[in-house]
C-alpha cells in the first residue's frame, strides 16, 4: 500500500510504464509472422485435459490437437479413419480395429490397442467420475462398472474390450450399433499412455498425448496453453502449423478486438457484436458456415396434457417465422430449420420439415382451434436469461401472440440448470427453450439422445417424449449393417418426430469465425480446427 | 497503539466467521445444481452425478456443509472446486493479478487524482480548475464498461500501443489501462474532494499564520494545508483500495484478466459455494486491513486524534 506518501516513486513508474508499453505493444506484432506459431482462442478448460473427462468444446479443442484418435471428421465432414487402418464388422455388433503402426505418444512409448482398452475403461468407471462416462455405454460390461449410486464397482474392466495383440482391438457392444465409427470420432475415445493412471491429476495440467502436437509446459489457467509440433508423429509433414499458442478469453468481444488487433489469428467465436460486421472487418478471411447445433422449443409432454395434442404444436410451429429470427435476430448467424438433423450430417434432407416449419399463419390459427388450445388461451415460454437467448424467445412470444391470437410471456430463469431441476420436479409446465450439439457426427446422435425412451432418465429427453415405432425405427438404425442402410432407419425415426413435433426445430447454428492475415486459408470442421488445413500465407 | 492494533485484528475474527456463513447461505440459496452446471445444457449423467454430490457433501443440509467448509478451513484446506482443482491454487493464480491490477489503479487515482485535486484548488476559477471539474464530471458519469471499450478500441485495436487483453506482456504494460479505467470514477472523486478539502485548509487560520510567519509558500502548501486536507482523502483511499479489488468485475472482464472478479463471477454462476465464500473472505480480510492502515494513518496525519 503504497499511498500518497511515496507519490514521487508511482510517478516514476508511470512514466517508465507508459514508455515501456509504447515498446512492447508494437514489438511483438511484427515479431510472430514468420515462425509458423498462430494462436487461437478458446475458453477456460472446464476440467483437466483428460480426454474422458472432457465434454465441452473449449477443452476439447486443445485435446483435439494433442491426441490422435481412431477416426476423425474430415473438411467435408465425413468420418474417416484415423489411427485405425480400418475397422470392420459383419453385425454391427462385434467390432475389429486394426491400427496404424508407427504412432507414439509424446514421451515416446507406443501407441498399442491396450492404450485404448485402459483409456475406456478408466474412463467408463464410475468411481473417476468422468464427463463422458455415458459415450462408453454401449460397450459390453458397461454395467459391470456402473452399479450405480453407493454400491462398489468390483471390476475395472469391461468385458467387451479386447487388445488381440498390439495392433488389434477387438470391440463387443452389449446391442448392435450402426454409429459406433463415428462416436469413436469424439475425442473422449481417445487412447492414454501408462503415464497417465499413475497421476491422473497431474496428466490433466500436462497432458501426454498422440497427436500432432505436443504440450508446451503445463497448463496456465486463464492465460493459455502452449503445444508444438511433435516431430515424431507420422503425418508431421502435413501439418504446416509449428505450434499453436491458445490463449484463453472470458469474453468473447475482447477476443474479437484481438483478432481485428492483429494479436490472435484464429477466432471461432465471433460475439453478436461482432457479426455485423465481421465480413467487412475481415474480408475472405471472415467463415460463415453450417455447424452442428440446433436450436428448439420444447414441451413438458410428460405432465402437460395440453401439449399432448400435436396438432397444437403444429399451430406453434408454423406460427414461428424462423426467417426473420435468422436474418433479423441472429444477424444471418443462425439459419431457419427444417430438419432435427444438422445440415452437416449425412442423412440430412433439406425442407424435411415442409409446411411444418413454414410461417402460415392462417393454417397455425385454424389447426390452433381445432387442437381445443390452451387454457385461457396462455402460453408461456421459458429461457436461461445466461444466454444469447432473450431476444429471440421474445421475437418468438411476440410472433405466437399475433398469429395465433393468444397471450405468451417469455420467462427467464437464471441458468438452463434451473430450468432442467424445475421440469425434472415437474413445476414448469410452459414451453421451454432447449439447443443441441452433436457428440459425433451421425443422426443417431441428433436422435437417440434426446428423443428415446432411454434417454428420458440417462439423456437429454427433457420432454419425456416416448413413441414406440420411433424407437423401432431408431434400433433399426442401430443394427443396419452398412451406414447406407442406417441411414435410411434414421431418416424412417426422424420421419416420425417430424410428424409428431415433440420438440420444434427452430434454427440451426451457423460457424462464424475469422482468422488473422498471417494465415492463407484453413478449414473447421465439427466445431474443431483441422489443424492439416491451416496453411500459412 | 499497539493496543489499538491488536485488539482491531481480534475484532475481525467474528467478522469473518460472520462473513463466511452469510456468504455460504447466499450462494446456498441460489437457485441451480453445481453438477448439473458442470454439464452445460445436456442432462449429467444421473450415475455420476450421485457420485459427485455424495463427494462433495452436497446432499447435507447446509449448517453440515458449513461444517465441512469450516473444519478444512481451520487446517487450513480451502477445499476443492466441483471439478477438482484445489481452491487455493486458484486464489494464489489470480490474486496477484486482481493485485496489481488494484495496486496500479490505487497508484493512479492517488496520484493523478490528488495531484489534479491541490492544482484546481490553487487555480480557483481559473482555466486548469475548470478542466479538472468538468473532466472529472465527465469520468464520474461514464459507466466503466464504455470507457473500457472506447479505450480499448483506441488504444489497443487502433493505436496498438497498449495490449488489447491479457496479461502477457506482464506489469506494467498490461495492467496500465485497465489500471486507469478501474481507477477513473474514484480519480475523479478524489481530485474533487481534494479540491474542496484544500481550498478549505488553504483559507484556515493556521495557514494564514504559517504565511504570516514567513514560511516559503511551498512549504505551507506541501506541509501545512496538504496534511490536514489529507484526512478525508486518505479515509476514502482506504475504502476504495477494498472497492478496487472486489469492483474489478468489469473491468479484468473486458480486458480478459484472469484476476479475482472474473473468478468470482463465474463461481458465483456454478454455485461452486466453497470457491465464492474463499474469494470473498479473501476480500474482506484486505477490506479490513486497509481500513485499519487508515486508522494508524489519521494518526501519523493528525496527531490530535488520539485512540486510547
Amino acid at each position: 500500500m503504497r499511498g500518497a506518501k511515496s507519490a514521487k516513486w508511482v510517478v516514476g513508474t508511470i512514466v517508465v510504464a507508459l514508455a515501456a508499453t509504447a515498446c512492447g505493444g508494437s514489438g511483438d506484432s511484427s515479431g510472430a509472422k514468420s515462425d509458423g506459431i498462430v494462436s487461437m482462442e478458446i475458453g477456460e478448460p472446464q476440467n483437466g485435459l483428460v480426454p474422458s473427462n472432457t465434454y465441452e468444446t473449449e477443452g476439447g479443442e486443445v485435446i483435439d490437437a494433442l491426441f490422435t484418435g481412431l477416426t476423425r471428421l474430415n473438411a467435408d465432414n465425413k468420418v474417416v479413419n484415423d489411427l485405425a487402418a480400418s475397422i470392420e464388422t459383419t453385425d454391427s455388433k462385434v467390432w475389429t480395429i486394426k491400427l496404424k503402426s508407427g504412432y507414439t505418444f509424446h514421451n515416446g512409448e507406443k501407441v498399442t490397442a491396450s492404450s485404448f482398452v485402459d483409456a475406456w475403461n478408466y474412463g467408463a468407471n464410475q468411481d473417476n467420475a468422468q464427463q463422458t462416462n455415458a459415450l462408453f455405454s454401449h460397450i459390453a460390461g458397461y454395467a459391470d462398472l456402473n452399479p450405480g449410486e453407493g454400491k462398489k464397482v468390483t471390476t475395472t474392466t469391461m468385458s467387451g474390450l479386447k487388445a488381440v495383440d498390439d495392433s488389434t482391438l477387438s470391440v463387443t457392444l452389449s446391442a448392435s450399433f450402426s454409429a459406433f465409427p463415428s462416436q469413436l470420432s469424439f475425442t473422449g475415445f481417445s487412447p492414454l499412455p501408462k503415464a497417465f493412471f499413475k497421476d491422473p491429476k497431474g496428466f490433466g495440467e500436462a497432458p501426454i498425448g498422440n497427436g500432432p502436437y505436443e504440450i508446451k509446459g503445463k497448463v496456465k489457467h486463464n492465460e493459455s496453453i502452449s503445444v508444438v509440433k511433435y516431430d515424431k508423429y507420422p503425418e508431421a509433414k502435413d501439418y504446416e502449423v509449428k505450434g499453436i499458442n491458445f490463449k484463453i478469453y472470458s469474453n468473447a468481444d475482447t477476443s474479437y478486438k484481438d483478432l481485428v488487433a492483429g494479436n490472435i489469428d484464429i477466432d471461432d467465436s465471433i460475439p453478436t457484436s461482432g457479426l455485423a460486421t465481421y465480413k467487412k472487418d475481415l474480408g475472405d478471411r471472415a467463415i460463415d458456415e453450417s455447424d452442428s447445433g440446433v436450436g428448439y422449443l420444447g414441451f413438458p409432454l410428460k405432465y402437460n396434457k395440453y401439449f399432448a395434442n400435436a396438432k397444437l404444436r403444429k399451430a406453434i410451429s408454423m406460427a414461428i417465422d424462423r426467417e426473420t429470427i435468422a436474418s433479423k435476430i441472429f444477424l444471418g448467424s443462425r439459419m431457419p430449420a427444417d430438419d432435427f438433423i444438422s445440415p452437416i450430417i449425412e442423412g440430412y434432407r433439406k425442407g424435411a420439415c415442409g409446411d411444418a416449419c413454414t410461417l402460415n399463419p392462417t393454417e397455425a390459427k385454424k389447426l390452433y382451434k381445432e387442437s381445443g388450445g390452451l387454457p385461457d388461451d396462455k402460453l408461456e415460454i421459458g429461457y436461461n436469461a445466461d444466454g444469447d437467448h432473450k431476444a429471440w424467445i421474445e421475437a418468438v412470444a411476440n410472433q405466437l401472440q399475433q398469429n395465433l391470437g393468444i397471450k405468451v410471456t417469455a420467462k427467464p430463469f437464471e441458468q438452463f440448470a434451473t430450468i432442467l431441476n424445475d421440469l425434472d420436479a415437474k413445476k414448469y409446465s410452459g414451453v421451454f427453450r432447449m439447443g443441441w450439439n452433436m457428440d459425433y457426427p451421425n443422426m443417431e446422435n441428433y436422435l437417440a439422445p434426446i428423443f428415446s425412451k432411454d434417454a428420458i432418465a440417462n439423456g437429454s429427453n427433457y420432454a419425456g417424449y416416448s413413441n414406440a415405432e420411433f424407437e423401432k425405427d431408431l434400433k433399426a438404425g442401430d443394427q443396419a449393417p452398412t451406414s447406407a442402410e442406417a441411414i435410411k432407419q434414421y431418416q424412417a425415426a426422424d420421419d416420425i418426430i417430424l410428424d409428431e413435433m415433440p420438440y420444434i426445430p427452430v434454427y440451426f447454428y451457423k460457424l462464424n469465425a475469422g482468422y488473422s492475415s498471417k494465415i492463407k486459408s484453413m478449414r473447421i470442421a465439427g466445431g474443431d480446427v483441422l489443424w492439416d488445413t491451416v496453411k500459412l500465407a | 497503539m499497539g493496543r489499538f492494533v491488536v485488539r482491531r485484528i481480534l475484532q475481525a475474527i467474528p467478522v469473518l466467521i460472520g462473513v463466511t456463513f452469510i456468504i455460504f447461505c447466499l450462494v446456498f440459496a441460489l437457485h441451480g445444481d453445481p453438477i448439473q452446471a458442470l454439464a452445460g445444457e445436456k442432462r449429467a449423467d444421473p450415475n455420476i452425478a450421485a457420485i459427485l454430490r455424495e463427494q462433495y457433501h452436497l446432499n447435507d443440509p447446509l449448517i453440515t456443509q458449513y461444517w465441512y467448509y469450516i473444519s478444512d478451513l481451520a487446517r487450513g484446506d480451502l477445499g476443492t472446486t466441483y471439478n477438482g482443482r484445489a481452491i487455493s491454487e486458484i486464489v494464489s493464480e489470480r490474486f496477484p493479478v486482481t493485485l496489481q491490477l488494484s495496486l496500479t489503479a490505487f497508484g493512479i487515482e492517488a496520484v493523478i487524482g490528488i495531484l489534479a485535486g491541490i492544482y484546481s484548488a490553487l487555480r480557483k476559477g481559473r482555466f486548469i480548475d475548470n478542466l479538472v471539474l468538468i473532466s472529472t464530471l465527465f469520468l464520474i458519469s461514464i459507466p466503466v464498461f464504455v470507457l473500457g471499450n472506447v479505450l480499448q478500441l483506441e488504444f489497443g485495436v487502433k493505436l496498438g500501443i497498449t495490449p488489447v487483453a491479457g496479461i502477457e506482456d506482464g506489469w506494467p504494460s498490461s495492467y496500465i489501462l485497465p489500471g486507469f479505467v478501474l481507477a477513473s470514477t474514484s480519480m475523479a472523486y478524489i481530485a474533487r474532494l481534494t479540491r474542496t478539502s484544500m481550498m478549505e485548509s488553504v483559507r484556515a487560520d493556521y495557514v494564514r499564520t504559517a504565511i504570516a510567519k514567513g514560511l516559503p509558500y511551498r512549504r505551507v502548501i506541501g506541509v501545512h494545508a496538504l496534511r490536514n486536507s489529507l484526512i478525508p482523502v486518505v479515509t476514502f483511499l482506504g475504502m476504495d483500495l477494498g472497492a478496487l479489488m472486489g469492483g474489478a468485475i468489469i473491468t479484468e472482464r473486458v480486458f480478459n484478466l484472469p484476476g479475482i472478479g472474473g473468478q468470482l463471477a463465474q463461481s458465483v454462476y456454478l454455485r461452486e459455494r466453497p470457491t465464492v465464500v474463499g474469494l470473498v473472505t479473501m476480500l474482506v480480510l484486505i477490506y479490513l486491513v486497509a481500513n485499519l492502515v487508515v486508522d494508524v494513518l489519521y494518526a501519523v496525519l493528525d496527531p490530535r486524534i488520539r485512540y486510547e
